[in-house]
């Protein structure tokens, strides 16, 4: 019995996919689609992972401060999200915001003060960036709902988990997963800017 | 007769019963894992997904003996060369891929890359410990030419996060293979292997090299 459910854990994990950046998560929706979106969605995550990473590396007080300025950001950001329309920068913005914090962690230079702002930006853009396309008002705004406790919960368990994060060795994965994270983050911005200036 | 007897059922519960079990366990799982889901392509064919990102740069064996020379120059120079290089390259690698993207003509993209294994293969060969910033600028330097090429492939037009994703942990896998192989220079024995694998990296570089001249 524990082997078939190892094998079918197993399976699951063979059988999942990365979500695509706004893909619709068939079938899923409402709140907990809301979640799923804001942890699966790989540039959120990304961003979910560097800021906890950036998070975990500050003092107890900077830590709380950041991860509280990142949900009352987001909150505002959220409800700013389901009352405009209009498209946005904010995934470049994100993606930007995403970038910075990765090139801190390779460089472990993470000043108290840019980290704190870093964290309000990608609050924001995090939340404008989660506005579904073609859903009613109501099931939008369940979807942003879930995508606030999703990220407010995924960013709790990052930054806690990589208080974690100790002795050489762990401090160097960190370094490289931030290197990482950069390098992704710059190819990815400047292949939109050049798709933005050759399509429109 | 009764060791015929004997003979089936050591066989049945000994080697039967647990091949089918594991067989029924086992199955399933390799069915699944063998398929793969139905995604978009680009215009050259190139799968835009974390999978089609990963298998990127394993493709392109002159990007692979570079990557993993870079692993394993890291891992005969010591601390702290040994992270210091990888982090370098994926940093570096993409600049040079927003160079590619936007069209900036960079000259003998395939020379470099040819040049980088002849010269990093070179260096894990003749043990060569040049001062760490020597050594980061040097592998920063190629990682420009790997990263031109990639990014000039790049599909325009995609959403490309999960294919980047893919392509930059490809590179750290690589990296990670040639830290690990790096490794057995701690042992005499194991630091004459490591050297001996430079030599190849070195001769392979000068092969493409050849070809590309």
């Amino acid at each position: 019995m524990t082997r078939l459910f190892c094998a079918a854990l197993v399976a699951c994990l063979f059988a999942s996919t990365p979500a695509l950046a706004h893909a619709p998560l068939m079938g899923i929706g409402g709140v907990f689609g809301g979640v799923i979106h804001a942890v699966l969605v790989p540039e959120h995550g990304l961003t979910l992972l560097a800021l906890g990473l950036v998070l975990g590396r500050q003092n107890q007080d900077a830590r709380r401060l950041g991860m509280l300025i990142f949900v009352a950001i987001l909150t505002c950001g959220l409800i700013a999200a389901a009352l405009i329309s209009e498209e946005t920068l904010a995934a470049d913005l994100l993606l930007l915001a995403t970038c910075t914090l990765g090139l801190l962690i390779a460089a472990t230079w993470m000043p108290p003060r840019l980290v704190l702002c870093l964290a309000a930006l990608a609050g924001l853009m995090f939340a404008l960036d989660s506005k579904p396309d073609g859903t009613s008002a109501t099931e939008s705004a369940r979807m942003l709902i879930g995508s606030g406790l999703g990220a407010a919960l995924a960013l709790a368990l990052a930054a806690e988990g990589a208080v974690y994060l100790r002795g050489q060795t762990m401090l160097i994965a960190a370094r490289v997963v931030g290197s990482w994270i950069a390098a992704i983050g710059i190819m990815v911005l400047s292949l939109r800017i050049v798709t933005r200036m050759t399509i429109g | 007769m009764r060791f015929g007897m004997i003979a089936r059922v050591i066989a049945g519960t000994i080697v039967l019963r647990p091949l089918a079990t594991m067989m029924r366990t086992l199955l399933p799982l390799v069915l699944v894992a063998v398929t793969t889901p139905a995604l978009a392509h680009s215009e050259n064919g190139v799968a835009i997904d974390f999978w089609g990102g990963f298998t990127h740069p394993i493709f392109g064996p002159d990007h692979v003996i570079a990557m993993v020379a870079v692993g394993l120059w890291g891992a005969f120079l010591g601390q702290p060369a040994i992270w210091l290089l990888p982090v370098v390259f994926p940093l570096v690698m993409a600049v040079g891929g927003a160079l590619g993207v936007a069209g900036m003509p960079l000259p003998g993209v395939e020379t470099g890359i040819a040049i980088s294994a002849v010269m990093l293969g070179g260096m894990v060969a003749f043990a060569a410990k040049p001062p760490l910033w020597v050594a980061a600028v040097l592998v920063g330097a190629f990682a420009i030419f790997h990263g031109h090429a990639h990014g000039a492939e790049l599909p325009i037009g995609a959403d490309a996060v999960a294919f980047s994703m893919g392509f930059v942990v490809a590179t750290g896998m690589l990296h990670l293979g040639g830290i690990t192989f790096g490794g057995l220079s701690h042992w005499p024995a194991g630091r004459v292997a490591v050297r001996a694998a430079g030599a190849v990296i070195s001769l392979l570089g000068f092969a493409y090299l050849g070809k590309i001249l």
